[in-house]
């Protein structure tokens, strides 16, 4: 458990509300334009990093039109909550993606932040766009291995220092003095890793709740003592993208905002790009009229079911969880969890697995006790506190009555009514 | 008025006092009902009506922050009247003097014993009930910052129809409960909830259940033994206490 207190009380006190502010005023927009033009004038004198290949070619080998390409990045100015005047400079930036190099480190993860990056059902836009960014360095994806692996690490941290994106996948496990999680040759732990990758970075960008919060390797009772880059990590700008996975929309989001502007979005009190995390799912579902109707699916398959009815009553945690996904849904806008029928488990909330990822409303749940393991109800509790509070009750009251008749009769006996 | 011979009748209540206490038991018990509903929608709507024509849970919401909002009121007003009523002065009975402590002490031993011992006075508000009433009113101030987290994130915007003020005093007053519930809770991941709230404001109403159990209990149970009509404080406000304890 190493939990800053102290630190998140005081996150909490100095971030601004989470108010998601879409529209600053054009004075802030217009000295915004200027200066983001400048600076993608400035990408554009550098060359390609490591012959990554041109934008506009790869569009055209996946056969996309430059049309599509343009919907898109209108959409995109849209999400990161930018003007419509800003497309063109989005659609630049897109472009010179392969001008800013990134390096993606894993630590105690699945993987599956990688997965989403580079999987989905034909090659869109916001993939296209992840593959041409310059990533210098991917232990899973690159043919290096072992201590090949580990010298192109240190060349490409040596070489761009101080102007690299470090992406980090996984948490970070403390306990054992980190020995919980070793990556190459050496045998470095993932602390020192993390470490020794964030000390040239411009900025960390933790994808995915295990990197952001400790997520499933946290879980009750956390074995491995795993926390989430934030607290390791200080000094730097850090963003952090969970869910699970990341949607990456939200990851090409956040490059983009930096190509673009040469600065980290605007975060909240979890250091999550308002643009993303500033909505509650619930706010934005499409099976909301349900819930308010209070009609509510009872049990998987049944007529509620089928007539896409709220899905509150099965679990879906959409009322207390913060993401964009049902907005810009997954995989280019193809569908969401609670639009295929199955409620939101949170996933982009600290503590996920202990306490959202349920199927069950919070009230029939069996919450996990995060550090004991003690498997018990708030309900059953309550329920188990009012009977005791009961019980002691009626004890009190059946000796009063008790008491009080003897004392009756005492007096009789005495006479002295 | 007719009197037994031998007491004397005691103002306890002001009808202010008297009115806020019965406006709590209807918000009370409105808020449980349409609070448990909210957790888990307890009963159906039918099927063949038209979702645009049911509302039946957006009803519970609606009487759930309304009893909300009418709490927050009185609350106000009960703290100011803790401090500054000039009809009693509640606080001075739940500072924690060598006098208080007796007198609270006594007071519970009055519970225990079954009205065997009685060395207090009850004319006035003793300091066990004082100190039992702060409790509640703990309580409830914990369900009001905690309701109003939960509630101020329904206005993501940061806009509402009385302002943009009211989300940001919300913020500022009640993001604190969120590091507070998840150090309550327990936590094994970096940075606190909105689900922690939740869950602590679950759970802080079964307290207040077991809080509304036992002070009806015990207001019957002194009326019953002590013989100085205790109950009737709350709806007319007097109590009657024996003159020759006075002298
Ligand atoms: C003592 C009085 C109260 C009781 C007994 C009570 C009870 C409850 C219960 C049982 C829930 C359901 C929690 C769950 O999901 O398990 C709930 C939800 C909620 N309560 Fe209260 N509550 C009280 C006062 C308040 C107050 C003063 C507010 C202030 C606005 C409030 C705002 C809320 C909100 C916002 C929710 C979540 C509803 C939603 O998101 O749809 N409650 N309450
Ligand atoms: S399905 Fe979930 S997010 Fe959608 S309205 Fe129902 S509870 Fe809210
Ligand atoms: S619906 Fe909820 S659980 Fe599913 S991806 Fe979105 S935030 Fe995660």
């Amino acid at each position: 458990m190493s939990v800053d207190k102290e630190e998140s009380v005081k996150k909490l006190f100095t971030a601004e509300s989470a108010k998601v502010d879409t529209n600053k005023g054009d004075a802030y927009y217009n000295e915004l334009y200027i200066s983001c033009q400048k600076r993608i004038e400035d990408l554009r004198k550098l060359a390609p990093l490591n012959n990554r290949p041109d934008f506009t070619e790869s569009i055209e080998d996946q056969g996309l039109e430059r049309r599509d390409f343009l919907k898109w990045a209108s959409a995109t100015t849209a999400m990161l909550m930018l003007p419509a005047s800003f497309t063109p400079l989005v659609a630049d930036a897109a472009v010179l993606m392969n001008r800013v190099p990134v390096i993606w480190v894993e630590l105690s993860d699945c993987a599956g932040n990688s997965e989403a990056l580079l999987r989905s059902d034909g090659p869109k836009i916001d993939e296209i766009v992840l593959d041409i960014i310059s990533l210098e360095f991917h232990e899973t994806l690159q043919a290096a291995s072992g201590h090949q692996a580990e010298k192109q690490m240190n060349e490409a941290m040596e070489h761009f220092k101080g102007k690299y994106l470090l992406f980090v996948e996984g948490a970070v496990p403390l306990g054992m003095n980190g020995n919980y999680g070793t990556i190459g040759a050496t045998g470095e732990t993932f602390v020192d890793h993390l470490h020794r990758a964030a000390e040239g970075a411009a900025a960390v960008v933790a994808v995915g709740s295990c990197a952001t919060y400790g997520g499933i390797p946290a879980a009750a009772p956390n074995p491995t003592d795993s926390v989430g880059v934030m607290d390791v990590v200080k000094g730097k700008p850090i963003i952090n993208i969970p869910a699970c996975p990341a949607n990456p929309s939200n990851m090409v989001g956040v490059i983009l905002h930096f190509v673009l502007t040469g600065t980290i979005p605007e975060l909240d009190s979890l250091l999550r790009p308002k643009f993303a995390f500033g909505y509650r799912i619930h706010d934005n579902c499409e099976r909301r009229a349900h819930f308010d109707a209070g009609e509510y699916v009872e049990e998987w398959g049944d007529e509620g079911a089928k007539n896409n009815f709220c899905l509150y009553k099965v679990g879906c945690k959409g009322p207390m969880t913060f993401n964009n996904c049902s907005i810009i849904r997954y995989n280019e806008g193809v569908n969401w969890p609670i639009g295929v029928g199955r409620g939101c488990i949170g996933c982009s909330e600290p503590d996920f697995w202990d306490k959202y990822a349920y199927e069950r409303p919070m009230a029939n749940a069996n919450i996990k006790a995060p550090t004991g393991g003690v498997e018990k109800t708030v309900d059953e509790f309550g329920l188990g506190l009012l009977t005791a509070a009961g019980v002691g009750i009626a004890i009190h009251a059946a000796a009063s009555a008790v008491a009080g008749k003897k004392e009756a009769d005492e007096k009789e006996d005495g006479g002295e009514y | 008025m007719s009197m037994k011979e031998g007491y004397k009748r005691v103002r306890r209540m002001t009808p202010a006092m008297r009115i806020i206490h019965w406006v709590n038991v209807f918000s009370m018990i409105v808020a449980v009902a349409t609070g448990l509903y909210i957790a888990a929608p307890y009963y159906q709507t039918f099927m063949a009506d038209d979702a645009v024509d049911k509302y039946v849970m957006a009803w519970n919401r609606w009487g759930h922050f309304m009893v909300a909002i009418i709490f927050d009121v009185t609350s106000i007003i009960i703290a100011y009247l803790f401090f500054f009523s000039r009809f009693e002065k509640p606080w001075r009975k739940v500072i924690p003097t060598w006098k208080n402590m007796k007198e609270f002490f006594e007071v519970f031993l009055n519970l225990v014993t079954l009205n065997r011992r009685k060395k207090f006075d009850s004319t006035h508000s003793d300091s066990f009930n004082s100190v039992y009433f702060l409790i509640f009113h703990l309580l409830l101030g914990w369900m009001l910052l905690t309701g109003l987290q939960m509630y101020v994130h329904g206005l993501a915007s940061g806009e509402s129809s009385i302002g943009a003020w009211w989300p940001w005093m919300l913020h500022a007053v009640t993001d604190w409960t969120q590091v507070a519930s998840s150090w309550m809770v327990g936590s094994t991941a970096t940075g606190a909830n909105i689900m922690d709230v939740r869950i602590s404001h679950h759970l802080t109403m079964w307290l207040v259940i077991v809080w509304v159990v036992f002070h009806i209990y015990y207001q019957v149970w002194r009326t019953i033994f002590w013989k100085e009509g205790d109950i009737s404080i709350v709806i007319g406000g007097d109590k009657f206490v024996k003159t020759d304890k006075e002298a």
